[in-house]
């Protein structure tokens, strides 16, 4: 792995979330192939999503430019975007039953 | 002859073994099927001593009648990889086994039935099991094989354990690699309604007409409904500690492997592809809620799809399963390169190079039809050569397909 590949992936222009290529440190960058660049402001682990930008309660979060989640509470640009602050529109699925 | 097999060069040495309908197989596999779960033990004792000889373990538990387990068991008996069958029965199971003898009879292949009660129990059919398998290896061994194309393959594709990077490496990779099969000609189906949840719009999109569209919406419609009401969706545990918030979002990476190609039909489970192309197959039952969770696991519909006559499977992992599968061979890539390097004994494809910048999804998509062409010319996938042979096969319940699933 190069030392200076991207460890992000936004997926789409209007994507609200990028993607953790590989495990993103809290206070480190976060950068993409394309130029953009955050810093996380908690630790992002690899096949994560990130805020890129301040997320309002009831937003969609869209990835690939796809609605897969609604937030469940505002979330603040460079935080992790899962389970504790977005829902799914369809199931209910915030129990985390692993291990 | 299509470019595909120009810009494969190893293509020319994919081999298949002709069968009386027409289709071929990849292996010449001799299949043990229990009709009962109360002969399931001893066929494995009367297959494990064969089962690196080709020998594959399959069967149905239940003991009351079932006409979805019936034509399921008649398609994977007559399935392509398939050159023999040796038939256990307990005795007074509900399971029409000599109309499965009849099916199996009817398509070329030698066929056994021994039903234990008859034979004088277990240690005597066990005897006698082995006898017939040992007669029918030595006919299998010098069965004839013939070169085959893409045309002659069906291929299945299929993710258990995804996590976040699976939508982003290696689903989009498969995606790629079914788009340069069907152009080569190659017939591909993918599954989990459930798990296209959300993707239903662009989906139909993709139909050839817009009646399939529309069967299409309706089926992933029918999965939301059915899992709705069980109470239990396709989504938990892994796929959340891997970074996956939401069953939309894992449907989106599942959709992934679906490629960019048109939709040319909706199947279910032991319906065959009329011709080659890809095909959506709905693998949740019809009508109310009944016998449980529809899938209780990844191999139930796989099995469905070898059922439909996939040769081959492409299964896609983040978390690392290492399920393979009786009756046809899996290819495994895996969506990150960390679980790679943990499970690199039963990984054949390694999608994490996409997110570590050193290849890309063309690059991923290529290796796969080339591990695609190397099973398909007899080389064992990892699994395989780990003696894989995973089946499960219980209780559904299916309409026959509607008006407009089979365009054309």
């Amino acid at each position: 792995m190069k030392d200076d590949a991207a460890n992000m992936v936004i997926l789409a222009p209007n994507d609200n979330v990028g993607i953790a290529l590989r495990d993103i440190a809290c206070g480190s960058l976060a950068r993409t192939v394309s130029g953009v660049a955050m810093v996380a402001q908690e630790a992002i682990a690899q096949g994560h999503k990130m805020a890129l930008g301040d997320i309002a309660q009831g937003a969609l979060i869209l990835r690939f430019d796809v609605p897969v989640a609604i937030a469940t509470m505002p979330i603040a640009q460079g935080h992790l975007v899962h389970v504790h602050n977005v829902a799914s529109r369809y199931l209910t699925n915030s129990e985390d039953h692993y291990e | 002859m299509n470019s595909l097999v120009h810009t494969f060069e190893g293509a020319s040495a994919m081999r298949g073994f002709p069968r009386a309908d027409g289709r071929k197989g990849i292996r010449n596999y001799l299949a043990v099927a229990y009709l009962v779960e109360c002969a399931h033990h001893v066929a494995r004792k009367i297959a494990t001593p064969y089962d690196e000889d080709g020998v594959q373990l399959i069967g149905f538990p239940g003991c009351y009648p079932s006409a979805y387990a019936d034509r399921v068991l008649t398609d994977l008996c007559t399935h392509p990889n398939v050159g023999a069958v040796l038939l256990l029965s307990l005795g007074c199971e509900e399971f029409q086994r000599k109309k499965l003898k009849a099916a199996i009879e009817a398509s070329g292949r030698p066929v056994e039935l021994l039903t234990i009660q008859q034979c004088g129990g277990t240690a005597a059919t066990i005897q006698r099991g082995r006898a017939w398998i040992e007669a029918q290896l030595e006919e299998l061994k010098v069965a004839p094989s013939e070169p085959i194309t893409f045309a002659d393959l069906v291929i299945g594709t299929k993710c258990g354990g995804s996590d976040g990077l699976s939508g982003v490496t290696i689903n989009p990779a498969v995606g790629r690699a079914v788009d340069l099969l069907i152009d080569g000609g190659a017939t591909v189906m993918f599954e989990e309604t459930c798990e296209l949840i959300g993707c239903e719009a662009h989906m139909a999109s993709r139909a050839v007409t817009p009646e399939l569209g529309a069967a299409l919406r309706a089926a992933v419609h029918k999965a939301d409904r059915y899992y709705s009401e069980l109470g239990h969706g396709s989504f938990g545990g892994g796929n959340i500690k891997y970074g996956l918030s939401t069953l939309e979002e894992k449907s989106l990476g599942a959709y992934a492997k679906s490629g960019s190609r048109p939709i040319s039909g909706l199947i279910k489970p032991g319906v065959q592809p009329p011709h080659p192309g890809l095909y959506l197959m709905d693998t949740v039952n019809d009508g109310p809620v009944r016998y449980g969770i529809p899938n209780i696991n990844d191999t139930q519909t796989i099995t469905e799809m070898v059922a439909s006559g996939c040769h081959l499977i492409l299964f896609t992992t983040g978390a690392g399963s290492v399920v393979g599968q009786a009756l046809s061979p899996v290819i495994k890539g895996v969506s990150n390169s960390r679980v790679f390097e943990r499970l690199e004994g039963d990984m054949d494809i390694n999608g994490g190079t996409i997110a570590d910048g050193i290849e890309t999804i063309e690059d991923v998509g290529r290796h796969l039809v080339e591990a695609v062409i190397a099973a398909a010319s007899g080389t064992p996938t990892k699994s395989e050569a780990l003696g894989h042979q995973e089946f499960v096969l219980s209780y559904k319940t299916y309409e026959p397909l509607g008006p407009g699933c089979l365009p054309g």
